[in-house]
């Protein structure tokens, strides 16, 4: 199927996708970052694959969660209790708590009927009532005062790899998505369910499919991320700021598109970053204002202001 | 015996507020078909404002009740006129709807904490510490306020949505927008006006609530889930379906103290709220628009 | 054995009964009218057909065997598709992509690639000169004919049309009559078209089933149904100017 982004033929966009990712594997080889920035970025590329998941949900399938931070922290305690309870390599965990994260997704299923606001506002009372739970469930997740992991340094490191295939896994799994008649017929869902099943679709059955795939990948970068800190506590990793945060990525990027919520993501790491540091006390306004500047004025985000961009330089070259 | 008449008495007093909270969701809900993501953090405004007035300018909680209010309809009516009118209608404009309300409260929260820290506070006057005896069980004054004019309002809400001239207006473009356009109403007026009554209610809940229980910036989240499992519970705005909603939810959040662990009590609010929406979306007693 | 058939087909909304123990049956290779005043329960029928609500009573019977319990995707899958009678393109796929949804739910019925067989079908209905349009810049004819092509992409076996003619002026409505002819002629699909207009209805349906208030108050060949007495007094007599203008 011919690709939706008009103008631009596929291979353009292959060679520069796979050039970027080629360049960031080998930037820390070649340069010499700070572990500052080296962490940064690792840290960059797990929010990234995580936006990017959540969109197959809120953008394909215009299902706009905000209790993704469920499968996430199940994914990180999962990983967690599994590397201090055997001495298995810890990709392996990620894996496993990735892959229980998708299936505890599922329990979202009676609620994937809902449309619109209930969905979402289902969504919060799910997310909250397992953050409730695990924080309660002590012998797993140690309550509030959390769970500890052994510090392996190296592991830590090497995690900017690790992350940095994650994303680039996502990112193409995203596009294929996106070109393919399942991303069509995701998109059909979101225009309209009972036309879409009208016409064969069986909403049920893409619903499932995608909250247990996107679950699962937010779920394997919670394993990485408890791998990353050595540290988790289920108020923080089940939280309700975390499951925005993965709203505001996408929104800040373009939801429904594949770019969007990559740039998204980068966008809101490093403005997080600046604002905790110079700004803590205004965090949460500028993203609020961020929201609202986008949904006003840019419904598709950074993308939106792109594609506008494209389209002004496109015109004037063609008057020259 | 007792304990189960001090449950079900706390349980009563509980739900006046619930039944508060849920009106200001639930009339701009039904008028609107907006949900309004800002509502915990309206209810936190309200908490404030009174907490400031108090504090502050030592005005007494009760009496401080028309000033959130009329300050609380005129964010109200800022927020319908500055944000909510630009909003594509229809079914685009759901999502787009709950992430600008959603950016709204985060502002607000952000608001909340350069003016008043992320501390924790509460209102606490000599009606707080006073209590009276009912059936044998000590009843705090500020409770039985609160249960009191949470009962004041949604009878005043309903005479005014079925009595007056402007309440009428509500109803009909909550029924149908178009052929109140066609007949001369002034819609979008109205959807200021509902906005800012929707909001003023929110106000007023804070303000109660604060009367009862801690908050601080980042409150408002469990209110507008409470809020949202009565508003369908319901039945979407069916004025006396959402007072019996409000006080099944608070039996069942009361009583489960005595089968969970307290912490987990907040839980069940949510876990109702999942199955409501899942089971009985129409709400327990069918749905209704503005009833 | 008929290919569709309905029996004792009830649906109740509340106290009314929008569609009431009816008995319908579709030949192979036939196209059957379905007329009837406003609000006898015609769109009903379809939807209870097609598997987008389900029976109060009754069943539906393909090839001789129930559908009970499908819903409106098997059925698709199972060779029966409606269109709507007020269009439902999806606003955020181009036309072709509207067609593609239908194409990948062909099952066995079809050969060749999803995308050609979507290509062949845009230009079956003439919308090959708008392949990368988007729905909302077609005219009313261009949507209803979108609405047929998703509709046919599906290579049905049983295509349910609601009142894909009605709204159109007489050339376009002249087109899409020829169209569905084509549609029974070329493709070997059977058609029952729901139709306000009468001229369109009854040149082109091999039998017309009338229905009033749920029930089928009369059935037969076009001439025959036109010269019903029982038909005229409930429908044709005071809607028929308002049909043909
Ligand atoms: N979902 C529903 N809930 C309640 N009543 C319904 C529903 N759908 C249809 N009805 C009622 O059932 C009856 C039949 O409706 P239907 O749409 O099938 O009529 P129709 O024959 O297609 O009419 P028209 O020619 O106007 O399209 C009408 O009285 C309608 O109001
Ligand atoms: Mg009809």
């Amino acid at each position: 199927m011919r690709s939706r982004i008009r103008g631009l033929a596929p291979t353009p966009i292959l060679a520069g996708f796979l050039l970027t990712g080629a360049a960031l594997a080998v930037l820390p080889l070649v340069l010499e970052l700070s572990i500052y920035t080296h962490n940064l970025m690792t840290l960059t590329f797990l929010s990234v694959a995580g936006a990017l998941a959540w969109n197959w949900m809120g953008g394909f399938l215009g299902q706009v969660s905000f209790g993704h931070a469920a499968t996430f922290g199940v994914g990180g305690f999962v990983a967690a209790r599994i590397v201090l309870w055997a001495p298995v390599p810890a990709p392996l965990a990620w894996l496993v708590g990735g892959l229980v994260a998708g299936v505890f997704a599922l329990g979202a299923h009676p609620a994937l009927r809902l449309r619109g606001p209930y969905f979402s506002i289902a969504t919060i009372g799910l997310g909250e009532a397992t953050r409730l739970l695990f924080t309660y469930w002590e012998d797993f997740t140690g309550g509030s005062s959390g769970l500890s992991l052994p510090i392996e340094t190296a592991l830590k490191h090497r995690l900017y790899w690790w992350g940095l295939g994650l994303v680039v896994l996502v990112t193409a799994a995203s596009w294929l998505i996106r070109r393919s008649g399942l991303g069509l017929q995701l998109l059909a869902i979101k225009a309209d369910v009972d036309a879409a099943a009208d016409l064969g679709v069986s909403a049920t059955f893409y619903q499932d499919l995608m909250i247990a795939l996107s679950g699962a990948v937010v779920g394997v970068t919670g394993g990485m991320w408890a791998s990353y800190f050595s540290f988790i506590e289920p108020n923080d990793m089940f939280g309700f700021d975390r499951s925005i945060g993965f709203v505001l990525m996408a929104v800040i990027g373009g939801v429904g598109t594949v770019l969007g919520p990559l740039l998204g993501a980068v966008v809101f790491v490093l403005l997080r970053q600046y604002l905790l540091a110079s700004y803590p006390q205004l965090y949460l306004g500028v993203y609020g204002l961020l929201l609202i500047f986008i949904i006003l004025f840019e419904p598709l985000g950074l993308t939106g202001l792109l594609r506008r961009l494209w389209q002004r330089l496109s015109a004037l070259r063609g008057k020259v | 015996m007792e304990r189960f008449i001090d449950l079900a008495l706390s349980a009563v007093l509980l739900a006046g507020l619930y039944a508060t909270m849920a009106y200001g969701l639930g009339i701009i809900y039904g008028v609107l078909r907006v949900v309004n993501l800002a509502h915990g953090g309206v209810i936190m405004m309200g908490a404030y404002m009174g907490w400031v007035l108090h504090r502050k300018l030592g005005v007494d909680p009760y009496l401080s009740i028309p000033i959130v209010v009329a300050a609380s309809y005129l964010l109200g009516v800022a927020m319908y006129r500055v944000l909510v009118r630009h909003l594509p209608r229809g079914a685009a404009g759901g999502p787009a709807s709950l992430l600008l309300l959603f950016g709204f409260w985060l502002v607000l929260r952000n608001g909340a904490y350069l003016l008043f820290t992320g501390d924790d506070q509460s209102i606490t006057t000599a009606w707080s510490t006073s209590s009276v005896v009912v059936l044998g069980s000590q009843l705090s004054v500020s409770r039985l306020a609160v249960l009191a004019i949470g009962s004041v309002i949604p009878v005043g809400l309903h005479l005014f949505l079925h009595r007056t001239h402007l309440g009428r207006a509500i109803r009909a473009v909550a029924q149908n927008p178009d052929s109140c356009t066609l007949v001369g109403v002034d819609v979008e007026r109205i959807y200021g006006i509902t906005f800012g009554i929707g909001t003023a209610l929110a106000g007023v809940a804070g303000l109660l609530s604060a009367t009862l229980f801690a908050f601080n910036p980042g409150s408002g989240s469990s209110e507008l889930l409470k809020s949202f499992v009565v508003v369908v519970l319901g039945g979407m705005g069916s004025v006396p379906g959402t007072g019996l909603a409000a006080l099944i939810l608070a039996v069942v959040e009361v009583f489960a103290i005595l089968v969970l662990p307290s912490y987990l009590t907040s839980a069940v609010g949510f876990v109702m709220l999942v199955l409501v929406l899942v089971i009985r979306p129409g709400g327990l007693f069918g749905h209704r628009v503005l009833g | 054995m008929p290919l569709l058939a309905t029996r004792a087909l009830t649906k109740t909304f509340g106290g009314l009964r929008a569609v009431d123990a009816l008995d319908l049956h579709l030949e192979e290779g036939e196209i059957l009218g379905v007329i009837g005043p406003n609000g006898a329960g015609k769109t009903t029928l379809f939807s209870l057909i097609a598997g987008s609500i389900p029976p109060t009573a009754g069943a539906v019977l393909l090839d001789g065997v129930s559908m009970l319990g499908r819903p409106a995707f098997k059925m698709v899958r199972a060779g029966v598709v409606r269109t709507h009678q007020i269009v439902k393109p999806f606003p955020n796929l181009s036309v072709v992509e509207n067609v593609v949804v239908g194409a990948l739910h062909a099952g066995g019925r079809a050969t060749g690639s999803v995308r050609d067989r979507a290509v062949e079908v845009l230009a079956f209905v003439g919308l090959e000169d708008r392949t990368h349009a988007f729905p909302g810049t077609l005219t009313l004819a261009g949507r209803k004919r979108l609405e047929l092509a998703r509709a046919l992409a599906t290579a049905p076996r049983v295509l349910m049309l609601d009142e894909v003619i009605a709204g159109l002026n007489p050339a376009e409505a002249q087109a899409l009559a020829t169209l569905i002819r084509r549609i029974r002629d070329e493709r070997q699909v059977s058609v029952i078209m729901i139709e306000h207009v009468m001229p369109a209805v009854m040149s082109l349906s091999d039998r017309v089933v009338v229905l009033d208030r749920g029930r089928k108050i009369a059935e037969g060949t076009p001439a025959e149904v036109v010269n019903d007495s029982v038909v005229v007094d409930a429908y044709l007599g005071e809607n028929h100017e308002g049909g043909t203008a």
